[in-house]
């Protein structure tokens, strides 16, 4: 009977244990029940095993198998409970800590590059990957490199103090960065293939259109064999990598003391694709250069041989190309610094 | 230069319709800039380039014309009908300086009846801009604009000793030109003068005394040749510029004075009746002698890319008045008289580039061997300007002209570089520092609203003599605005102190804090300088205040040239083996202990395996006496051997310790 009693024990023991498993919801009361049922000084299994010599010899293999049984079955179903409250835990865990992701990123200021920087290097990197070399010199200029030496004598129009700011009866900003053309000519035997970006003035009351200060990127090529063909290919290729493969180039008869022939530079209207508009003023062609063949006056300042080289040169303004490359109407935008302006390059 | 169409027909057919004509001529360097219908004409202004006085007039643009199209030009028509008595036996004309004028042609007609133009003359003078006066002043403008020589009419009665004589004003000379206005003369001015006076300034406007009226009968009509540059600076000089004096300082055509002439007077006697006195009353020195000019055949494809057929290269010649000869190797061109731009064999190739068509050579390009590069410090320039953006910092574009007294203030001891004819007084000098234009590009934002920014700028500065380039930072306003996840927080001067620190460390420098030698533009007690290299603070409130600008500003400028040629010199350090241990300090310390003293006596005892000192805090007030403040302190150890025992660290504390304690009297606060 004791030991009918004993299995009966164990089988309310497992009863019992069935119906506090059902009631488990966390880790505590998880670990409320191994204590209860498995605890080696109190656990309900435990003590009953203990009891285990007690019993009758007879009955003692029995009971011992029986609770044995029993323990490995609660501690397997304590484990499996241990695993999916874990997992629950861990799931919740993450549903409160959901974020409302609708809310703005935090972001750090990040500052903006000027647009004439980004199409001066633009230009630049475009010319350096056809292997022109950069070259600059300075802004105040002497009016040797700036007129004389490229064949605009004294007296001549183009030098009156109303268009040129004078420091001195011989010094000037320079109103073109040509002067350094010279200055590297006559530095260096051809092949000469450079271009110059940089600042130049001109006195121009400030509108829309004007200002006393801009910027400026010519280009000179002296070799043997040049051709007004190279000028018309080279001006291709540059227009088609900066406004884009369809772009179409044009020269035009134009006239400047430094070049012969010289050519004014006109791109496919970039707005209208040609088609026309106001922009272009219905001509399908927008003005964005000056170029032409090297003036051989301008060989005898720096003592190159005109009969055995040849060379083209080209220049245009940097606010221009800015000011088609992005919609910029107003070429003061470009010196206020709005940050409404900047920000958007 | 406005052209009628219809005007032009007369001289050459047209055989297309406005806008196709309108291009044609753009290609051949005739520039339209606007094309307005009127009634059945179409008028053109042109872009006549400077080089090209010969295209001035209907004649010379109708000969650009006959070339496009290939079409015959036709002279003028007029019939001349002259009585015998001879003009030169009325008038003597003489020229005192050849060099000047070169040629002067006069004739005399008599009994002439000043009155209105008819009008059909006057529309034709209208539609191009020119207000018609009398039938006589209206043909000598006509003929101007048919024919390009400037022509004067005199009322001939008002010359005194009937002689015209062209020479030099004397030094006190005045004349009234028709404008009314009486002008002073002086020896570097040609006048035409009578016996006595002045009575017109060569080639830019007639005098009032002897000009055309009603009351006039006989005219003396004038046709002459004025040296270019004379021109130009009387005409500068007075600042009266006139259509006769914009020819003249381009050239004008030395053969057709005399031809202008006798149309003028052709033209007048049709007029306004008048008999023409036989001959021209020519005074033309040294006669001119053509300009001929060899072009090889062979330099045609050398120079511009392609050949060009025989056939055209003589075609485009011939039409454009030139002569041309076969030669040996080429031809033996003889440039015509109104052709004043043409001199050398590139100018006959830029001929017939031009009319054999610009389009017709095919873009090539350049053969050649080499490489191409950057400005010497291109990637280093443009790896800083990154650095600036990713910091935060816009890049603006100040304007290089600046006023006198502001630039004085930001640099009274730097001698300005001036210019002698500015356009407004505000931009009377070159900028000798970044700091007024970025206060103007602050104090813009401000107005519009905007307060927090943080700018950048490379550019030069100038003074007398020199220039060079340099950087500015500027910050002003919040570095970061109140959010959800974080409070505001203004720029403050450890902000700008931490991006100059980290701008040299990209490039390797080294950054001393002097108090000394910084301009009064800067804070006094929020300001230093790291050698010649960078001057940096917050600016004076003064300085800020003259741009109106009522909120702390942060500067930082640098020596940009120097920064960017800096030798990057750094040689790698082994990275740590062994752990680092960090040990805290709170230290009661006086007032005038800066950081750096700290530091210093910390340094000052010596550990090698001291490897970093940072202060984490400071308390202004607390449970300690007022003349002291609190500075907690952080200091990490660490060998590059072994990792270190808690006694070796203990010790390190104490000596530590005691130096501060007997170098600044700090304590450890409990």
């Amino acid at each position: 009977m004791a030991s009918k009693t004993g299995i009966d024990q164990l089988r309310a023991i497992e009863e019992q244990f069935e119906r506090d498993r059902a009631c488990v919801v966390d880790l505590r009361s998880l670990e409320d029940i191994r204590t209860r049922y498995l605890s080696r000084k109190s656990g309900l299994i435990t003590t009953q095993l203990q009891n285990l010599r007690e019993l009758p010899s007879s009955e003692r293999a029995e009971f011992g198998r029986v609770g044995n049984e029993l323990k490995t079955r609660i501690e397997a179903a304590i484990e499996t409970l241990q695993t999916t409250i874990a997992e629950q835990e861990k799931l919740s865990t993450l549903e409160r800590e959901r974020l409302d992701i609708t809310l703005p990123g935090n972001r750090r200021r990040i500052g903006h590059h000027h647009p004439l920087t980004i199409v001066r290097n633009e230009i630049e990197e475009i010319f350096v990957s056809m292997g022109y070399t950069v070259e600059d010199g300075p802004e105040v200029e002497n009016t040797y490199y700036n007129f004389e030496a490229l064949n605009i004598p004294a007296g001549h129009p183009a030098r009156d103090p109303k268009d040129t700011f004078y420091i001195s009866d011989d010094l000037v900003l320079r109103t073109h960065t040509s002067p350094v053309q010279v200055r590297t000519m006559e530095k260096v035997q051809p092949p000469v293939r450079i271009i110059c970006p940089g600042k130049v003035f001109r006195r121009d009351a400030a509108d829309a259109t004007h200002s006393p200060m801009f910027h400026q990127v010519e280009g000179l090529l002296v070799d043997e064999g040049i051709t007004f063909s190279d000028l018309k290919g080279t001006l291709e290729r540059f227009h088609r990598e900066f406004f884009g493969k369809g772009t179409k180039t044009r020269l035009r008869p134009s006239f400047f003391p430094f070049t012969e022939p010289s050519a004014e530079v006109d791109v496919s209207c970039v707005f209208c694709g040609a088609a026309g508009c106001r922009i272009c003023k219905n001509t399908g062609w927008i003005e964005v250069m000056g170029s032409g063949m090297v003036h051989p006056n301008l060989y005898s300042f720096v003592k190159y041989d005109p009969e055995k080289y040849t060379g083209f040169a080209f220049g245009g303004g940097i606010e221009r190309y800015t000011m088609l490359k992005y919609n910029i109407s107003d070429i003061q935008s470009f010196f206020q610094n709005d940050m409404r302006f900047l920000e958007q390059f | 230069m406005k052209i009628s169409l219809a005007w032009l027909k007369e001289f050459v057919e047209v055989p297309v319709e406005p806008a196709r004509f309108g291009q044609d001529v753009t290609l051949v360097g005739l520039a339209v800039d606007t094309a307005e219908t009127v009634g059945s004409d179409t008028i053109f202004e042109l872009d006549i380039t400077t080089n090209r006085p010969d295209c001035l007039n209907h004649a010379g643009v109708a000969r650009e014309v006959s070339a496009i199209y290939g079409k015959p030009l036709r002279a003028p028509e007029f019939d001349l009908k002259e009585c015998d008595r001879p003009a030169s036996g009325i008038f003597s004309i003489s020229i005192t300086d050849v060099d000047l004028c070169a040629r002067y042609c006069g004739r005399y007609i008599e009994g002439v009846k000043i009155g209105p133009s008819p009008d059909w003359l006057k529309q034709r003078l209208e539609a191009l801009g020119v207000r018609s006066i009398n039938n006589v002043a209206d043909v000598t403008n006509y003929v101007m604009l048919e024919l390009g020589q400037p022509l004067h009419a005199f009322d001939a009665d008002t010359l005194q000793g009937r002689q015209i004589i062209v020479r030099r004003a004397s030094i006190d000379e005045k004349i009234t030109t028709l404008d009314g206005i009486e002008r002073a003369l002086n020896p570097s001015m040609l006048v035409i003068a009578d016996a006595n006076r002045p009575v017109a300034l060569a080639g830019i406007m007639g005098g009032q005394d002897t000009e055309i009226s009603g009351k006039t009968t006989n005219v003396l009509l004038e046709s002459a040749t004025f040296a270019p540059l004379s021109i130009r600076k009387t005409a500068r000089t007075l600042g009266l510029a006139t259509e006769a004096s914009y020819r003249f300082e381009r050239g004008a055509d030395i053969e057709m004075a005399r031809f202008a002439c006798d149309r003028a007077a052709a033209m007048i006697q049709q007029l306004a009746a008048g008999t023409i006195y036989r001959g021209v009353i020519d005074t033309y020195p040294v006669t001119r002698r053509p300009v001929v000019v060899t072009l090889r055949r062979a330099r045609i494809a050398a120079f511009l890319g392609s050949q060009v057929d025989d056939q055209i290269v003589e075609r485009i010649f011939a039409k454009l008045g030139f002569r041309v000869d076969q030669a040996d190797g080429g031809w033996s061109v003889e440039v015509p008289t109104f052709r004043v731009d043409v001199s050398r064999e590139e100018d006959l190739l830029e001929e017939i580039a031009r009319h054999h068509g610009f389009d017709k050579f095919a873009p090539t390009l350049p053969v050649w061997s080499g490489f191409g590069s950057g400005l010497p410090q291109y990637s280093r320039e443009k790896s800083l300007r990154a650095l600036l953006t990713g910091s935060g910092y816009s890049e603006i574009y100040g304007l290089s002209l600046s006023d006198d007294k502001i630039e004085h203030q930001f640099r009274p001891d730097v001698s300005l570089e001036r210019l002698t004819n500015p356009l407004t007084e505000d931009a009377s000098v070159l900028r000798a520092s970044l700091l007024p234009g970025v206060l103007k590009a602050i104090q813009w934002n401000l107005n519009h609203g905007i307060r927090d920014l943080q700018f950048f700028e490379m550019g030069k500065v100038y003074k007398k003599g020199s220039e060079r380039r340099e950087l500015i930072l500027a910050a002003t306003g919040y570095l970061r605005q109140k959010s959800i996840q974080e409070s505001t927080r203004e720029f403050t001067f450890y902000d700008l102190k931490g991006d100059v620190e980290m701008i040299l460390k990209a490039f390797d420098l080294e950054m001393t804090m002097e108090k000394t030698g910084v301009p009064s533009s800067y804070h006094p007690g929020r300001s230093a300088r790291s050698g010649n290299m960078v001057k940096m603070g917050e600016l004076h409130p003064d300085y800020t205040e003259s741009f109106k600008v009522r909120q702390r500003v942060y500067v930082a400028e640098f020596d940009l040239d120097a920064v960017l040629e800096s030798r990057d010199r750094r040689q790698l350090q082994p990275v740590p083996r062994f752990p680092s241990i960090r040990r805290d300090f709170s230290l009661l310390l006086d007032r005038s202990t800066r950081f750096s003293d700290v530091k210093a006596a910390i340094e000052s005892a010596g550990i090698q395996e001291l490897v970093e000192v940072g202060p984490f805090d400071r308390l202004e007030t607390g449970p300690f006496p007022e003349s002291r403040y609190s500075l907690a302190v952080s200091v990490v150890y660490q060998s590059s051997e072994r990792t270190l025992t808690d006694i070796e660290v203990e010790q390190f504390d104490q000596q530590i310790l005691h130096l501060l304690g007997q170098r600044l009297g700090a304590q450890l606060r409990s």
